[in-house]
């Protein structure tokens, strides 16, 4: 039997943050087998048998079935689970990719991010677990809160609810004014032309969206970025390391192949932390230690989120360039131009790398000329489109992402609305989901704040 | 019943409907049903709740049906959860109806006496003395006192005492409802001058028509049969508002005399003039007040501002310039009681079979207060004949929106019904309030056999149209494919009609090229509409349902009466006087208290939790 105390189905990593050898995805809910078998592939013997562990492969069915990880789920069935309800638990490679991922898949198939200590307090609820002592109970909803607070501290009351308020003012003005035309017919209101409050909807959403494009950003943040630093032996790698990192951390020599094994540091570039790691050079290994070094410099070619691709602009040939940008043509790039004390590189190279989509950022590692250059072009990189700026804010949460994706596309399905002609209150529908959605990060807007608006907007009043 | 308002008269015919012995005390029987402001039924949100009301079974539709001289379908433009009937009424022939009708419903009798104490034993009630020291007993009691209770009417600085402009308060009948210990405020409203129709020239404003043919209230009310006439528009401009700025000192609103909160979406012309300084003019209406009357009514002209400065503004708007008036406007405060002191059946929480509608409850509007009165009169009924209390839920209807938004969150200001106080607006259409309600009513013994039959008939109709639709496909280069294109509605290919439907541009007429001749006989435009507009908001209304279905499973969880919000240790001392001071009927009254937190609302679930399993283990 279902319990039918809650609706919605929840789910939230049950593991530890940060990267262990297995992380459990927890799921909870009267849809979580739906769910569950919505993400593995048809004859998967999930859902046969409660309490079973089964072995399968975990897939996005929002992109052609892409496959996200071989998994271990496990259904256990209401009542008689944790929670009293379904439970399927996905036991997932710890890679955070792999756990984003799957918690992504899962959210989209209409699951909702558990608050903290929401799985115990659906236990108890439930009446799976016996918590006769009110004190005891009360100092579990009394955690929760002091986690919820810490995380308002953190989240709410900071950059991300200042940067909301002017967009969920622009909405409110949006929905006052597509309300007033609906509920006050019989006034001769001057209202906004349905050209005028498209065009603002579209630009609002644009923000937004911008907005939420930081989210990846904000995830790595957390762990920090991986910058790799990648090149052919003796391209100054290490050097420009250095100067990226302002030590002597790295052994540079003039010998090439120094950097045998991968050398990180943490660093801050432009207040972004982030992993920079040093690599062996790329080129056919002499020895068995220095192939051991390039096989790791691929690994790390493929697990950094930005590959800064150094080039000698005294030394390297076009053909080594194109081959060096071969290798690295899967990751985000910056290229840099290194030794540029030794003169002009020759046109060749440039015009190999620019083939490749890519604009060289000319640098001195040895004077550390042009180092700031590399530094904010890999910023650039890191962001993607998303505005770095100082007032810039990152998502750093998976609900937070969440909701302002709902938001997003509240926004963007009420801006179609109106475009192709529809009615008001169908565009509304998408506007008071948006509303609903930011509200949910910067605090409730009730109708009586809306209505409210409207009067001090209008003079209503047949 | 005490009060014979559009509350009061709702309220005792479903009392009577129900089989309870039921008497209706009104200060003046000649008054039973009184418009006391615009003579007009209806309107955005408002129809919606006329429609509801009657496909319960009330009587307003049906008496605003009879009695209407314009009727105007609003919104008409927009989609169909947002149209709604409005209409002019004949004030004088819109009691004349509403009391035959009310006369002739069995087990209902009317009495002209002023009550003037509520009779209360042991916390509950048991009757009502009358001015001249008679006793009525009664097992419950639905009071709908309107603008009566303490009303005190303002016309520049003079004021004095009235239920209305020309009639006796309720004076010692407030006494008495403060004693009970109710927590209680003022508000206020206002209303315009009337104006004699032969002193206006109307050539100087524009002509604004009715519908032709005219959209009913009722389900039951197949086409409006009596003539219908025309209304005026005409325009304020700058000489007037310099009138009415030249006398504000005078104005009983800027003097500070009025204390009650008026509403904002109601403003009287002086507020207009003073908070938009910018807007160049206002619109007026002029409506007729009925067929045998030259008196008429100027809408959005409400006024508290002395006589003779009515006068004067009256004379600066083109065509009025000669204009006598018949009335003044004025502006009346009243009492109110707090509707958090009530339940969700409208019963107060301190007084057993006690039971309150209409502008006692902060509400304004006739059609909000027939809807309450329709509550109220049931629950009394059932109170009173020993049977379980009914709940009209926010996913029913506006009705439900209403009561539900009073009781859990109160009134600041007189509430007024919107459209967007429903967060599943998609799924409230004035089309579909049959569906919604009359098997509800028909259970409560409110709809009667010619009801519920014409329901099922039109139930069948419309689900036989659902039916014909289902694979039929329109060709490009067929018959019904050009006449389609004639009409702007382009196909490539081959489409199906259900799809066709979701087009903006796809209206009921067109629905009657695509389907067989046969399958669409005798089914009306509003039956075939029905089915159109589900399929129009299909898409839309899921995601809307989801959240109000969300919503509803919440608002499930019921906090006992005697329940004691001090047990719950973590919450803090504020939330817990909030709490006990509101006493919140579920959990999600108790949310929309302020200052309670999430983790306020969890902790009260646990414990509500923890009382129920001590409970079971008895």
């Amino acid at each position: 039997m279902q319990s039918e105390m809650f609706e919605d189905t929840i789910v939230a990593v049950a593991t530890p943050p940060g990267r262990g050898g297995i992380a459990i995805v927890r799921l909870s809910g009267r849809n979580a087998l739906d769910i569950a078998l919505a993400c593995v592939p048809a004859g998967s013997r999930l859902g046969e048998t409660p309490n079973r562990a089964v072995i399968t492969d975990l897939v996005n069915p929002d992109l052609a079935g892409e496959i996200l990880d071989r998994a271990v789920v496990t259904w256990f069935r209401a009542p008689k689970s944790y929670t009293g309800e379904d439970i399927v638990e996905f036991s997932v490679h710890g890679a955070p990719v792999v756990v984003d991922a799957a918690l992504g898949v899962l959210l989209s198939l209409g699951a909702r991010p558990a608050t903290p200590g929401e799985f115990t307090l659906r236990a108890f609820l439930n009446g799976r677990i016996d918590l006769t002592q009110a004190e005891a109970v009360r100092d579990l909803v009394n955690a929760q809160t002091g986690h919820q607070a810490r995380l308002a501290q953190r989240q709410l009351r900071g950059e991300l609810s200042h940067r909301l308020q002017p967009l969920k003012e622009r909405l409110l003005s949006l929905i006052v004014q597509l309300e007033s035309t609906v509920e006050f017919v019989e006034d001769d209101l001057e209202t906004e032309s349905r050209a005028a409050l498209v065009k603002e909807l579209v630009s609002a959403a644009a923000d937004l969206d911008a907005l939420t494009a930081s989210y990846r950003l904000g995830r790595l943040v957390a762990d920090g970025f991986g910058v790799a630093l990648v090149g052919r032996p003796n391209a100054g790698k290490s050097s420009l390391f250095n100067r990226l990192v302002r030590t002597e951390r790295a052994i540079v020599t003039a010998m090439p192949g120094t950097t045998r094994d991968l050398v990180s540091e943490p660093v801050e570039l432009e207040g972004i932390p982030v992993r920079l790691v040093d690599t062996a050079g790329l080129r056919e290994a002499e020895n068995e230690v220095e192939q051991i070094g390039v096989g790791r410099t691929r690994t790390a070619i493929v697990d950094a989120d930005v590959v800064l691709v150094v080039i000698d602009g005294s030394l390297d040939s076009s053909d080594t360039v194109r081959a060096l940008l071969d290798e690295t043509r899967h990751a985000t790039r910056v290229v840099a131009l290194n030794k540029s004390d030794l003169g002009d590189p020759d046109p060749s190279l440039v015009e190999a790398i620019e083939d490749s989509g890519v604009s060289p950022v000319s640098v001195s590692a040895l004077s550390g000329e042009g180092v700031d250059e590399v530094r904010q072009a890999v910023v650039r990189a890191i962001g993607g489109s998303a505005d770095l700026a100082p007032s810039g804010v990152l998502v750093t949460n998976a609900r937070h992402h969440e909701l302002l994706t709902r938001a997003s596309k509240g926004m963007t399905a009420a801006s179609v609305a109106l475009s192709a002609g529809y009615s008001e209150e169908i565009a509304l529908v998408g506007l008071h989901e948006s509303l609903q959605s930011l509200g949910e990060l910067t605090g409730e807007t009730v109708i009586e704040d809306i209505l409210g608006r409207i009067f001090a907007t209008f003079c209503v009043g047949k | 019943m005490i009060g014979a308002g559009h509350a009061g008269c709702e309220a005792a015919h479903a009392s009577a409907r129900l089989g309870a012995k039921t008497a209706l005390v009104t200060i003046n029987l000649d008054l039973v049903g009184q418009m006391s402001c615009n003579p007009a039924i209806g309107g955005v949100a408002k129809g919606h709740m006329v429609r509801e009301i009657d496909a319960l079974g009330g009587v307003m539709g049906i008496v605003a049906d009879r009695t209407g001289i314009q009727f105007r379908l609003l919104n008409r433009s927009r989609g169909p959860a947002v149209q709604s009937p409005r209409c002019q009424s004949d004030r004088a022939q819109y009691r004349v109806e509403m009391r035959s009708i009310l006369e002739k419903t069995p087990g209902l009798s009317l009495q002209q006496a002023e009550v003037v104490e509520l009779l209360i034993e042991n916390g509950r009630v048991s009757g009502v003395e009358l001015v001249d020291s008679r006793r009525l007993s009664a097992r419950a009691l639905v009071l709908t006192t309107g603008t009566f209770l303490n009303g005190l009417v303002h016309i520049g600085d003079h004021t004095f005492a009235a239920g209305r402009s020309g009639e006796m308060p309720a004076i010692r009948l407030a006494e008495s409802v403060r004693r009970i210990g109710f927590r209680m405020g003022r508000l206020k409203t206002g209303t315009p001058p009337r104006l004699d129709a032969r002193t206006i020239d109307f050539s100087q404003m524009e002509r604004q028509y009715g519908d032709d043919p005219p959209v009913p209230f009722s389900f039951l009310t197949k086409r409006i049969e009596q003539p219908q006439i025309w209304c005026h528009i005409a325009y304020t401009n700058q000489q007037v508002h310099d009138s009415i700025r030249g006398n504000l000192d005078r104005s009983p609103l800027y003097s500070g005399k009025i204390e009650g909160t008026g509403p904002r979406y109601c403003p009287s012309i002086e507020d207009k003039v003073v908070k938009f300084p910018q807007k160049e003019r206002h619109q007026l209406f002029l409506e007729p007040e009925g067929y045998d009357t030259y008196e008429t009514y100027i809408n959005g002209l409400s006024t508290s501002l002395p006589v003779d400065a009515q006068q004067a503004m009256l004379e600066r708007i083109p065509g009025l310039e000669q204009v006598k008036m018949l009335r003044p406007g004025y502006a009346i405060e009243y009492d109110f009681v707090d509707p958090t002191e009530l339940r969700a059946n409208l019963e107060t929480k301190r007084v057993a079979g006690l039971f309150h509608a209409g502008q006692i409850n902060g509400t304004s509007g006739y059609e909000e207060a027939a809807g309450q009165g329709l509550v109220a009169g049931v629950n009394a009924a059932m109170h009173a004949l020993g049977r379980e209390s009914w709940v009209f839920t926010r996913d029913q209807g506006y009705v439900g929106v209403m009561i539900d938004d009073l009781v859990s969150r109160g009134a600041e200001e007189p509430y007024r019904m919107f459209t967007s106080r429903s967060e599943a607006r998609l799924t409230l259409r004035m089309d579909t309030a049959d569906r919604r309600l009359t098997e509800t009513g028909r259970r409560l013994g409110l709809v009667q056999e010619d009801r519920f039959q014409a329901f099922r008939s039109r139930s069948a109709k419309v689900a036989a149209i659902v039916q014909a639709i289902e694979g039929v496909r329109v060709s490009v280069g067929s018959a019904v494919a050009d006449r389609l294109a004639d009409a702007g509605i382009g196909i490539t290919g081959t489409t199906q009609v259900s799809a066709l439907l979701k087009r903006p541009e796809f209206h009921v007429e067109h629905l009657r090229f695509v389907l067989p001749a046969n399958a669409v006989e005798g089914v009306t435009d509003e039956e075939l509409g029905v089915v159109l507009n589900d399929e129009k908001y299909a898409g839309y209304v899921s995601s809307q349902v989801e959240a109000s279905k969300r919503a509803h499973a919440a608002r499930k969880r019921v906090i006992p009466g005697d329940f004691d919000f001090a047990s719950v240790s973590g919450l803090s001392a504020e939330q817990i006087e909030k709490l006990t001071l509101r006493r919140p009927e579920t959990l999600s009254q108790a949310e929309a208290v302020s200052g309670m937190t999430p983790a306020a609302v969890n902790l009260l679930a646990v414990y509500l939790e923890l009382g129920a399993r001590r409970a079971a283990r008895g």
